[in-house]
């Protein structure tokens, strides 16, 4: 699992590459819970490279998903496969996130 | 045993019959020899044969017992020579002296008594020899190879061929003997070389062994004094210096107790050192060994303290030992003639010199300004940390009151017993911390047996559904888990879930799970409403990154219908016999503690449907869609869909057993599953129940 985090002004795109299983998803949270991910506005996601999510790592976001509606802060997440896709659908979590297609499509909700 | 004790008493008569025969033949010719003044001795041959039997008796009863010596008491084959053997030369002496003093005292010439003397001192001679013999050749023999076994042996047959000579009446200082003789002499001074046993002598038993061996020599000397001056005397019808094997044997004994001597005497300077390094060897033994027998690790440190100051022999030594992580956890557990106040200031230096807890040797301390102007009374100083890799367990300082105390033999030495120390400290740790895991998997096991209880494994046989179930866990306990409750007569609520992560605490949400499902469901609710009152339930008591997914149905055979609500959980399979279809229900329907307050109402779905007689539901976790083939394929809905439309036809059991079957066969044989494993298959029958 490799996290990379890409600024653009307000907006950071984390980018997950690999598996994201019950270690890495320690790797994560730490991520998110950095006190300046706050600052931004705008948190895209690209699932372009996440092959996997197991339930730890879905916990994760879940686990943030709170503070950041509290705090106003979108999170976004972009090119996502079908495989990963389905889990976020079974847990119902596709209701509650913003799932879009493309970077284009994130940046457009994420400027609204 | 019994036939060493026959021999033993068969060769004591015969020594006993052999010497009174010998005897009364002796003195019987000694008292014709002085009626008619004629020195031939009656019958020869029958004293010569009375003597070989005397002396091979003799030497066999010593052999024997020679064999009780064993182990390393030296000091003890000595004292047993001294005590039986030795002791025979001084009685002798003692038994010549009352014999001068009688003749002189009553100024009579016994030719009787002076035989029965010589006699008695003749058997007292073998007795002497024989003991000394066969204990030397205990010796002799100790930490023996093959070669020495071998030459032993020869020794004693060849020795022993020399009583022939006797039998047959030669006389052994014949010129033809002589050359044979040297060759024996030789042989027996290269039997003398073999003296292993007293490099194992330590000082003191050395200088003990060295006035015992004196004894023993002199015993040695008075025999052959005594002999000596009786060897060809007029007075006597017998002479038993004739006897070539005594002169060999004495020969042997003599020699061999003076080589004994010499070597102990001359090895006394140097069995300081053998002693200190066999100690050396000892104590790595027991440093080493100290975890089978079980010892703590203060116990190795004690060890370790007590062997190192003995093999460096220093005057002053302190060992710190670290507890715990923290650098200040520091404890003084042992202390040798030092006082805290100096420990205190000669570390309080160390610390100045950043050289507290580094290899550091200083061989003469006068010569570093900080060292003098502590004004220790020593002169060197080596400081020892006892570190692995990973781990600092101590440091040890040991101070000599002399420059260039520490050597590096010593260093060696003691860097060697470190090592060893770490070692041992490590392992001890190691064994510590397996028995503790052993103990983790003993309570992991009966978790995982309470956790077994908690699943049902029979459902209420009824005959209008018949149920089949899977359960396999990919660690000890896990995070999946199914139950059921009977509402009424005709309707029965079924539950499956999954609580994300695996192991323990997984393992306590499925507990709680199950009390929610049985607390709630004994209310009759719709399952909509179960999941909405679950959800609020679990808000308060799942940690953060936690949730439940989960799915329940409520069958009423009577309205021949189900109702169900999913939460998160896998799509339910289902085959419909009416239209001849499987698919998959797809209904919306957040999982449970995802979100935590009344907003969560809105995510979820209730759903009904009528079954047909015959229709198949599947009901799973995602560790059976997940599963992954060894390609890091998942074996996903579609299949198991296509195995459905394959089976739907057999009963509910023989339904699961081709989908698990099919489900090995797809992930290949491996022992660990990914996740938790959990698969219901429910089919629906045509009869009605019973009235």
């Amino acid at each position: 699992m490799k996290i990379t985090n890409q600024i653009k002004d307000t907006t950071i795109i984390i980018t997950l590459d690999g598996e994201l299983d019950a270690s890495s998803s320690v790797m994560l949270d730490e991520a998110l819970s950095d006190p300046e991910i706050m600052t931004y506005s705008k948190i895209l996601v690209d699932c372009n490279d996440l092959n996997y999510i197991s339930s730890a790592g879905l916990g994760v976001f879940i686990s943030h998903l709170q503070r950041f509606e509290d705090a106003q802060i979108k999170l976004i997440f972009y090119n996502m496969q079908d495989k990963v896709r389905n889990v976020f659908e079974i847990l119902g979590l596709d209701l509650l996130m913003t799932i879009v297609s493309d970077y284009e499509e994130a940046m457009t909700i994420a400027d609204e | 045993m019994l036939y060493r004790t026959n021999a033993k008493s068969l060769f004591i008569t015969s020594a006993l019959i052999s010497w009174s025969l010998l005897l009364a033949n002796v003195l019987l010719a000694a008292e014709s020899m002085h009626r008619e003044s004629s020195h031939a001795l009656e019958l020869p041959f029958v004293n010569n044969f009375l003597i070989v039997v005397f002396i091979i008796s003799v030497f066999g009863f010593q052999r024997m017992s020679a064999d009780n010596l064993k182990g390393i008491d030296f000091i003890g084959y000595l004292w047993n020579i001294f005590a039986k053997g030795g002791i025979a030369a001084y009685l002798s002496v003692a038994l010549y002296m009352v014999y001068r003093m009688v003749t002189n005292y009553s100024s009579v010439q016994s030719p009787l008594l002076l035989h029965m003397v010589y006699q008695v001192n003749f058997g007292l001679l073998v007795l002497f020899l024989a003991k000394a013999f066969y204990v030397w050749r205990q010796l002799i023999l100790y930490h023996k190879n093959k070669f020495i076994q071998i030459a032993w042996d020869w020794y004693e047959i060849l020795l022993f061929a020399t009583l022939m000579l006797t039998l047959l009446n030669f006389n052994y200082s014949s010129l033809i003997f002589l050359p044979l003789l040297g060759l024996i002499g030789l042989y027996t001074l290269f039997l003398c070389t073999n003296l292993k046993w007293v490099a194992y002598l330590t000082f003191n038993k050395k200088g003990r062994s060295l006035i015992l061996l004196m004894a023993i020599l002199l015993a040695c000397f008075i025999f052959a004094d005594f002999f000596n001056d009786f060897a060809d005397s007029p007075l006597l019808v017998i002479d038993y210096s004739d006897v070539g094997f005594l002169l060999l044997a004495m020969f042997f004994v003599a020699l061999y107790t003076l080589a004994a001597f010499l070597v102990a005497l001359f090895s006394l300077p140097t069995s300081s050192v053998f002693e200190q390094k066999s100690e050396d060897l000892l104590n790595f033994q027991r440093l080493s060994q100290s975890i089978q027998q079980g010892q703590s690790e203060k116990q190795v440190y004690d060890m370790l303290f007590e062997s190192t100051v003995k093999a460096a022999d220093a005057s002053a030594a302190w060992l710190e030992i670290f507890r715990g992580e923290k650098k200040d956890g520091i404890e003084l557990c042992h202390q040798l003639t030092i006082e805290e106040e100096q420990i205190k200031r000669i570390r309080h230096l160390l610390l100045a010199y950043n050289i507290q807890h580094i290899d550091y040797i200083n061989n003469n301390l006068d010569r570093n300004p900080g060292f003098r102007d502590l004004t220790l009374p020593w002169k060197s100083l080596i400081i020892l940390p006892i570190k692995s890799k990973k781990h600092l367990f101590g440091v040890l300082y040991l101070l000599k009151d002399i420059e260039q105390g520490f050597d590096r033999e010593t260093v060696n030495v003691l860097r060697t017993f470190t090592n060893q120390t770490i070692l041992t400290i490590e392992n001890l740790r190691l064994v510590h911390e397996s028995l503790q895991n052993e103990r983790y998997k003993e309570e992991l096991k009966i978790a995982s047996l309470v956790q077994d209880s908690l699943i049902p494994k029979k459902f209420p046989s009824d005959s209008w559904f018949e149920i089949a179930t899977h359960a396999k866990a990919a660690k000890e306990v896990g995070g999946d888990f199914y139950d059921f409750l009977q509402l009424s007569e005709s309707r029965i609520a079924i539950i499956i879930g999954d609580v994300s992560g695996k192991g323990i605490s997984a393992a306590f949400h499925m507990a709680q799970m199950k009390g929610i499902f049985h607390g709630l469901m004994q209310q009759d609710m719709p399952p909509s409403e179960f999941m909405k009152q679950a959800n609020n339930a679990l808000s308060r008591c799942l940690e953060k990154t936690s949730f439940i997914t989960s799915a329940l149905y409520i069958i009423d055979y009577r309205m021949k219908g189900f109702m169900f609500a999913r939460a998160g959980h896998c799509h339910t399979l289902y085959y419909n016999s009416m239209m001849d279809d499987t698919f998959y229900f797809q209904t919306d329907g957040l999982g449970l503690g995802i979100i935590r307050d009344k907003s969560y109402n809105n995510h979820v779905r209730e759903m009904y449907y009528d079954y047909n007689p015959t229709d198949v539901m599947v009901i799973y976790t995602d560790g059976i869609v997940e599963a992954r083939s060894p390609t890091n394929d998942e074996y996903g809905e579609d299949r198991l869909r296509y195995m459905l439309t394959q089976t739907y036809h057999l009963e509910a059991e023989d339904i699961k057993c081709a989908i698990i079957n099919d489900l090995e066969d797809f992930t290949g044989p491996t022992e660990n599953i990914y996740d938790d494993q959990t698969l219901l298959v429910i089919k629906f029958k045509p009869t009605q129940p019973s009235e």
